[in-house]
């Protein structure tokens, strides 16, 4: 419990930020119509996601989240109910890792993160997971 | 007798270090089929004190034959008080001038791509190290594959020649951050549809009308596939209050692309849009 609550600071920051950054996204270009930004918005959004979904085909991303006993199903549904801005947001985790390593970890800290705040019921993700208040 | 023994294999010996000693130096890869080029119509501007901003900003603009000097363009991106300009500044200022700005995949190959299809590329060194960083901009005019040098007109040199090494070593540490700015009538070399469209849409969101119309023409006619080329036509239109043009635009998108309801959606507001105009006149 109170290693969760040490984490609850960073963890909400990350997701103020996701927040601010998704709501400016949704600046529409005018009143009806649909943007040019959004659809391109969506058309790269489905692109990292095809991408997501292909690194969890690898093997070593299969093993990392077995252990942490999370179904492959779970997380496919998870990734499917990204935002662009999450997606966003991972895509430049993973450009920052360091070459050749980290990237199972990177995977692996994304979607704990959403694991994290759906114990702290500050989402409601994984129903396999109950929320702690 | 060693001196007898030794003198004449001196240079045995000297080839046999050579070869030992070049394994340890390591050479990046130098992408394959790529020989020498040299862009001589970039013309050159010697920074003046820490202004490698705007130095370098002014070249790659006259390079596409728009007349800005230095010294205009330190108003718009240099800042005093840094001793420097921003990166998000130098861009902004080039949409400023109707240009289109593409960002570079990190890849020293893409680089020397775009110079080789006539295209100048600024590059955002770090000249010191990470935690005591000295940025610095400056423009990729060509590159010697036989000396495994790139040409760049940096600081107050013209034409300077950097080993390989040495620029892959600074520009890793401004994580490779690499702009081509073309016209927007123009596709870049190595460029990506749907980064393309990104910058197109930038040019849109700062008001670069005219230039961002040209851009997604351009757009529409390279990747016919892409559906957010004729979106941002009928879009821009549709915000001129061309309401005829732009349904034209979106009908085309719809017969185009009937699963993407973003063109279905704007038809609707653009057939209605005219008829509500109809009634009015």
């Amino acid at each position: 419990m109170q290693t969760i609550r040490s984490y609850t600071q960073s963890v909400s920051a990350i997701m103020t930020l996701v927040m601010i950054l998704s709501s400016m996204w949704a600046i529409p270009a005018s009143a009806n119509i649909v943007g040019t930004g959004e659809l391109l918005t969506e058309q790269r959004a489905e692109i990292d996601r095809e991408a997501l979904m292909g690194m969890l085909e690898r093997e070593d991303v299969k093993t990392a989240l077995a252990n942490m006993g999370v179904g492959e199903q779970e997380v496919q549904d998870r990734i499917q109910s990204l935002t662009p801005a999450e997606l966003a947001d991972f895509k430049q985790q993973l450009a920052q890792a360091p070459a050749g390593e980290g990237v199972v970890g990177i995977i692996v800290l994304f979607l704990l993160v959403f694991i994290v705040t759906d114990m702290l019921c500050a989402t409601n993700i994984f129903p396999f997971i109950n929320c702690i208040r | 007798m060693f001196g007898f023994w030794l003198k004449p294999n001196r240079p045995g010996l000297a080839a046999l270090l050579g070869v030992l000693l070049s394994g340890c130096a390591s050479q990046p890869p130098w992408p394959d089929s790529f020989n020498a080029t040299t862009l001589n119509q970039v013309p050159f501007h010697p920074q003046e004190q820490y202004q490698c901003g705007p130095a370098s900003l002014a070249m790659m603009l006259n390079a596409q034959d728009i007349e800005a000097t230095p010294d205009e363009l330190v108003d718009r991106v240099y800042l005093p008080q840094r001793k420097g300009a921003l990166q998000v500044e130098m861009v902004a200022a080039a949409r400023q001038y109707g240009m289109l700005v593409y960002p570079l995949e990190p890849e020293l190959e893409h680089v020397l791509k775009e110079v080789r299809a006539g295209h100048p590329v600024l590059v955002l060194q770090n000249l010191r190290f990470g935690w005591w960083p000295q940025w610095h901009f400056a423009v990729v005019i060509g590159y010697d594959s036989a000396k495994g040098t790139l040409i760049l007109h940096t600081g107050t040199q013209e034409s300077n020649r950097q080993p390989a090494s040495v620029f892959m070593a600074t520009w890793d540490r401004s994580k490779r951050w690499a702009r081509v700015i073309l016209p927007p009538d123009q596709i870049p070399a190595t460029a990506e549809p749907l980064t393309f469209l990104m910058a197109a849409h930038d040019l849109e969101t700062t008001r670069q009308t005219g230039a961002a119309k040209s851009a997604y023409s351009a757009a529409a006619e390279a990747w016919p596939d892409q559906p957010a080329a004729l979106l941002g036509l009928g879009n821009i239109a549709y915000q001129q209050g061309q309401w005829s043009e732009a349904e034209a635009y979106y009908r085309e998108m719809t017969e185009k692309f009937p699963d993407i309801n973003a063109g279905w959606n704007n038809l609707a507001e653009a057939l209605s849009k005219q008829s509500l105009h109809k009634e009015s006149d």
